[in-house]
């Protein structure tokens, strides 16, 4: 199985696997809690990337990956993602910065 | 397959990971669809109508399946709660301890080695200026 040592890669790499073809690929998450491990998979069927983990900061990496697949996937693989909330507050400042005037 | 509202979806997967406490597993997986099928799609394609795409989202134990699907709407108030649910219920893995575990491990076999570099995340004892 492909697993993927580092997040960030497992990240882009996934989202990219998206928005190639959202109609194939779906996001899957398996916790046991008897073992203590997570396992991340994205594929479109013909490409698998996975991820695991035993470790709590990953749980919460793998919440913001779930935001990111939230918005992608209600609102469409052309969604602006930014890192959802992060980034989204940026550009919504930056546009009151550009509508201000300054005196 | 139970196909459920977003929130007894999430009572439901409450639920589930309470009983896979002891052995089993909880899988939940997220795909973009528009519930209709491929020829419909096409037709409403060819026909000019705008598709209106949800998020499905499944979850099984293994023995029982449910469903529910997002809009764009409900998307950010669905993700906040299941945020939550997975907070409370991913507590079985482990925390930074291994890190501490190996540091200390490593000063205790290498006790003529001076200074161990690798020493980065420990807080320093903050020393008051007179």
């Amino acid at each position: 199985m492909v697993y993927i040592a580092s997040w960030d890669e497992f990240v882009e790499r996934s989202v990219q696997l998206f928005r190639a073809d959202p109609q194939a690929s779906r996001y899957v998450m398996k916790y046991r809690h008897c073992d203590g491990k997570l396992v991340l998979k994205v594929t479109d069927n013909r490409e698998c990337l996975k991820f695991k983990t035993d470790q709590a900061q990953d749980a919460k990496k793998m919440e913001k990956l779930n935001n990111i697949f939230f918005t992608l996937m209600a609102r469409g693989p052309d969604a602006d993602i930014s890192e959802v909330s992060g980034k989204e507050q940026v550009e919504q400042q930056a546009s009151k910065k550009g509508r201000g005037r300054r005196q | 397959m139970v196909h459920l509202q977003p929130d007894p979806f999430l009572n439901e997967l409450t639920s589930m990971y309470e009983r896979s406490k002891e052995k089993g597993s909880v899988w939940v997986t997220l795909k973009h669809s528009s519930m209709k099928s491929k020829a419909k799609r096409k037709k409403m394609e060819t026909e000019g109508e705008t598709i209106e795409y949800r998020c499905l989202v499944r979850a099984t134990d293994g023995k029982k399946t449910i469903t529910t699907s997002l809009s764009a709407k409900d998307h950010q108030k669905f993700q906040a709660s299941y945020a939550t649910v997975l907070k409370a219920h991913m507590n079985a893995l482990k925390k930074r301890e291994r890190r501490d575990k190996k540091r200390t491990a490593e000063v205790e076999q290498k006790p003529a080695s001076s200074k161990n570099p690798v020493s980065s995340k420990k807080p320093l004892p903050t020393k008051p200026l007179l």
